[in-house]
């Protein structure tokens, strides 16, 4: 067995045991060695975490079965996040997991409600989608599974606990074969020539060496940071929120089954429902809110009680200038930071921990294209978000300091340029791969307040009676299937009921 | 906002002005948008041919195109890929063909199973497990009426070009398309165009929109067409007979002094001899292409060939489609490819107001991504080449590449992966068979590729031949194939 390659993984959060248990999923342990290191974890307390369907697909990936996961991690079902006061106070929207309406004739459906819209005869956006539907009702069911059915038009994702989620794939890969190493690093070893980590030695004296590193340690960035001095690209100037302060609360009666988003004063606030509790959070700029009346903020707009003390984090908004340096690769906080507006951190952890398991090396010799690659495709997943989020940010009224300044702000290219596009005539860039489509993009211009002046002209072939019908009969169609769905809190109750903690 | 585009002008000739007239004129005259092809009377050249890409065909279904119609009216062979001889030097051939190579299975592409197979000694070549290579080669066509590969299998058509363009133009005259012959034409300046053009005869024509195949009109709004490098820089066409059978697939032979292209046709063979004239002066060349032929053809003289692009290709109210946006790669049937997209991407961003177009900003970027990705696609073959110890292309394999294609190949060879850019035009598995092909074995592949174990591994390798080896035995001929077309 001397000849495996040895793969060590710093730091046993949701990352570290993500990136655990898909190797254990995933390699020949004939070939591979994997060990884990972590310190025993201080009993912090989840506060929620929020997904994007794309984490069933690494569920499914791993082989987990859905109801056992749901129930180890409190989890409830999401069907989109509901964004309150952003835009203009008062204001509310859903991005869906689902798309907008259904094909109606040669241009997408988009183009036709645009047009109907401009002409005053379209409803709401939000009313052809089911997701949103049924959502705002606190309906959940899985997708129907028949192509011609829209209670198959979405995907789903979950709110968990991520502290639980952690431990779940802990015990799961630990049954499989990986080997979880207790201990306090105190000293990262680095090959005298090429600079490459050799090996990482603990408190207890203990020495554990490897081929190949992936740094989940968080924010500082034992291996890529602090070790081989990888820097950041600062992104604080376009999102300038750098702390948030977190607590959970008594679950209450309005059991949703989507995110909410409510913009505040000096940012924005956090619900997301678990089934045991609520957890919230206040992400704000501390340039212009005190810590104390950040957390005094939260605890007055719960609604439960309050289960902790407010806890406060502190970051920056920022990438990893690469993902992948030496033998080295970073994932989670240690790769940057985007706030969680969005819910992408497991996303980027997911993604990251997917490409580098079929760009693993075969030998102690990284072959140069393989980080290469890495680091291209995490670029563009970061860039993406990046600019989603920015988004969120720059439509809005601007009324108060924070708002007036990010309202004002200089933009990247590649958003500015999105920005006129959509305006003149709801033009969406499709990508080839990334996070976030048409329909996310569509959501957040809409429900923000920037809308098309045109469509394209090809919805102006069939007559305006026609699509108007064509409009109404959906929306109906959608108003009765989404009748036909359980609540969320019923579903639940049958499906993964999790036990009391 | 002053209103939509009503008038339109196409200005040229060839396949591509009637091509731009025709998809517009379906898109739009139901809107009211009256088209004008100003027909400059260009004409293919002598000889030419097309190669049609798969994605033609559904283009065709747009156009009302009838396939009928091309076997009638344009030679139309089915193309279902190219072959490629001599480029890794000796006799060795490899087919480029529409279709998937080999069938993913334990939830791995089969690139990353045979790239292991390949370093535990495998022989069989990755074009052996493409149902569409394999049926090619042993002149089957069509689709198995019971699959057992379940690969797709894709065709596109080889076309004479002087029929159909002949072809198009007929089907733009059923569509009440005015056709103005126009040669000649002295575009008038307007605002951030043209607002309108001068026939020989004393006719103006003003529009509100320009579509421009053959450059007289998008120079007068923009500088030249930026020079880019081309391989070669002089072509002959040529036809010799048929063959009999018809193959299903062109061949593109290298030469010393560049290659020698055939493509079939239901009626001739079409010959395209692209040279470097740095290495072959134009006075050798028809002897040249005599002894690579192994006898003398029908030839045209030595003409120019081109490699400047438009970096802007739509400016103001004025959109260069085809040769006027730039020459295409002279390979893989780019010429139809970057014709057929140029179009199709303008069709889409049909302007909403014709006083103003930002339209022109979107089209100028996905052009161009597009056509970057097509040259790429082109590239490989001569960064790959192994005709090693020829000045030609020894020349050729050290040119510089885009760093996207650089990093194309730089990870497939590592690893049989793909790195995906925006505005791809081929597949995966495309890229596979063309750098497997040249002889790009990965040198790595995916560990997960490990969980399956050697025997089932063999096991599985086996039955994909049988089932490919089943499934063309099940397919028509290409003769029959073109009968059932023809009706």
């Amino acid at each position: 067995m001397g000849d495996r390659f040895e793969l060590v993984i710093v730091g046993g959060g949701t990352a570290g045991w993500m990136c655990a248990a898909a190797c254990a999923a995933k390699l020949d342990p004939a070939r591979f060695r994997v060990r884990l290191v972590e310190s025993e974890e201080i009993g912090t307390v989840g506060v929620g975490e929020a997904t994007l369907p794309q984490m069933k697909d690494f569920n499914d990936f791993l082989g987990l079965d859905e109801a056992e996961f749901m129930q180890a991690t409190q989890a409830t079902f999401k069907l989109g996040i509901e964004f309150v006061n952003w835009g203009r106070e008062g204001d509310r929207y859903v991005h869906p997991f689902g798309t907008f309406g259904r094909p109606i004739g040669e241009a997408d459906f988009f183009s036709y409600w645009i047009r109907a819209h401009l002409a005053g005869t379209a409803a709401p956006l939000s009313d052809y989608c089911f997701p949103i539907v049924a959502a705002l009702q606190n309906r959940f069911m899985l997708p129907s599974g028949d192509a011609n059915d829209v209670r198959n038009a979405f995907a789903y994702a979950y709110h968990l606990d991520a502290f639980l989620y952690a431990r779940y794939l802990r015990g799961w890969a630990e049954a499989r074969g990986i080997e979880r190493v207790e201990g306090r690093i105190v000293e990262v070893e680095q090959h005298s020539e090429s600079g490459d980590i050799a090996a990482v030695k603990l408190a207890s004296g203990a020495r554990i060496a490897g081929d190949l590193f992936v740094d989940c340690s968080g924010f500082r960035g034992l291996l890529m940071a602090q070790t081989l001095g990888v820097g950041i690209e600062d992104w604080s100037h376009w999102l300038p929120c750098d702390s948030a302060a977190a607590v959970p609360s008594a679950r209450s009666a309005d059991f949703h089954p989507y995110t909410r988003s409510t913009r505040r004063t000096a940012g924005w606030q956090w619900r997301i429902p678990l089934q045991h509790r609520t957890g919230n959070g206040y992400v704000y700029s501390s340039a212009d809110i005190s810590d104390d009346e950040a957390a005094a903020t939260l605890l007055a707009n719960l609604d439960g009680e309050a289960m902790a003390e407010p806890r406060v984090l502190r970051f920056k908004a920022c990438k990893r200038e690469k993902a992948w340096a030496h033998n080295c690769v970073a994932m989670g906080l240690a790769s940057g930071f985007l706030e969680p507006l969005e819910s992408t951190s497991i996303y980027l952890v997911q993604m990251a921990i997917m490409h580098m398991l079929t760009l693993l090396p075969s030998g102690p010799a990284i072959d140069p294209a393989l980080p290469c690659e890495l680091n291209r495709v995490m670029d563009i997943e970061y860039d993406r978000i990046r600019d989603f989020l920015i988004l969120h940010y720059i439509a809005n009224e601007p009324d108060a300091p924070l708002w007036e300044r990010v309202t004002a702000m200089d933009l990247p290219d590649t958003l500015a340029d999105k920005i006129d596009r959509f305006r003149h005539r709801g033009h969406v860039q499709a990508y080839r791969d990334g996070l976030f489509g048409p329909p996310s993009w569509q959501a957040v211009f809409v429900g923000q307040g920037i809308e098309p002046r045109a469509a394209d002209r090809l919805a102006d072939v069939l007559p305006a009676a026609t699509v108007d019908e064509r409009l109404a009969n959906l929306a109906a169609t959608i108003a009765d299937a989404a009748a036909t769905a359980p609540s969320h809190a019923d579903f639940i109750a049958r499906y993964c009921p999790a036990p009391a903690p | 906002m002053t209103g939509p585009v009503q008038q339109v002008i196409v200005h040229g000739g060839g396949v591509a002005a009637a091509m731009a007239a025709l998809a517009v004129s379906r898109a739009y005259s139901r809107l009211g948008t009256d088209v004008v092809w100003v027909d400059t009377g260009e004409a293919p050249a002598p000889h030419a041919a097309l190669i049609a890409p798969p994605d033609l065909a559904t283009f065709h279904r747009l156009l009302g195109i009838d396939e009928a119609a091309l076997l009638r009216h344009a030679a139309a062979t089915i193309n279902m890929g190219q072959q490629f001889a001599g480029w890794s030097g000796g006799d060795a051939a490899f087919l480029h063909a529409y279709g998937d190579a080999g069938s993913a299975f334990a939830s791995l592409p089969f690139v990353q199973h045979w790239t292991r197979a390949r370093a535990a000694g495998l022989r069989v070549a990755l074009e052996d497990f493409c149902l569409a290579a394999a049926a090619a080669k042993q002149g089957r066509t069509g689709a198995p009426r019971e699959p057992a590969t379940r690969q797709a299998v894709k065709a596109g058509w080889h076309l004479d070009a002087a029929g159909y363009a002949k072809l198009l133009r007929a089907a733009c005259e059923q569509a009440d398309i005015r056709i103005v012959p126009g040669a000649g034409a002295v575009p008038h300046r307007g605002g951030a165009g043209l607002d309108r053009i001068d026939l020989a005869d004393g006719e103006q024509l003003g529009a509100d929109l320009f579509i421009d195949t053959d450059a007289a009109l998008i120079a007068a709004v923009d500088g030249g067409a930026e020079a880019r490098a081309g391989f070669c820089d002089r072509i002959i066409t040529a036809s010799a007979p048929a063959f009999d059978p018809l193959p299903l697939y062109s061949r593109v032979a290298a030469h010393p002094a560049g290659w020698l292209a055939m493509i079939p046709l239901a009626n001739r063979t079409a010959i395209e001899f692209a040279y470097d004239s740095a290495s072959l002066a134009d006075a050798g060349a028809p002897a040249a292409l005599a002894a690579a032929l192994g006898r003398p053809a029908d030839t045209a003289p030595p003409a120019a060939f081109g490699a400047a692009a438009r970096p802007r290709p739509w400016i103001g109210n004025v959109v260069a489609v085809g040769p006027a946006a730039g020459a295409a790669p002279p390979l893989d049937g780019a010429e139809l490819l970057l014709l057929q997209l140029g179009i199709a991407q303008l069709v889409l961003l049909w302007p909403i107001d014709r006083a103003a177009m930002p339209e022109a900003a979107i089209y100028n970027e996905e052009l161009a991504g597009t056509r970057a990705r097509v040259a790429d696609f082109t590239a490989q073959h001569f960064r790959l080449n192994a005709r090693t110890g020829e000045s030609y292309w020894d020349a050729a394999r050290a040119a510089p590449v885009s760093a996207e294609l650089a990093a194309k190949i730089d990870l497939f060879a590592a690893r049989g992966m793909f790195a995906h850019y925006n505005h791809e035009a081929h597949v995966e598995d495309s890229w596979a068979l063309v750098m497997a092909g040249h002889g790009v074995t990965p040198r790595s592949f995916d560990p997960q590729a490990l969980l399956v174990e050697d025997q089932a591994l063999m096991a599985e390798f086996q039955r994909q031949l049988r089932a490919v080896a089943s499934d063309v035995h099940a397919m028509e001929s290409h003769a029959d194939a073109l009968r059932r077309i023809r009706g």
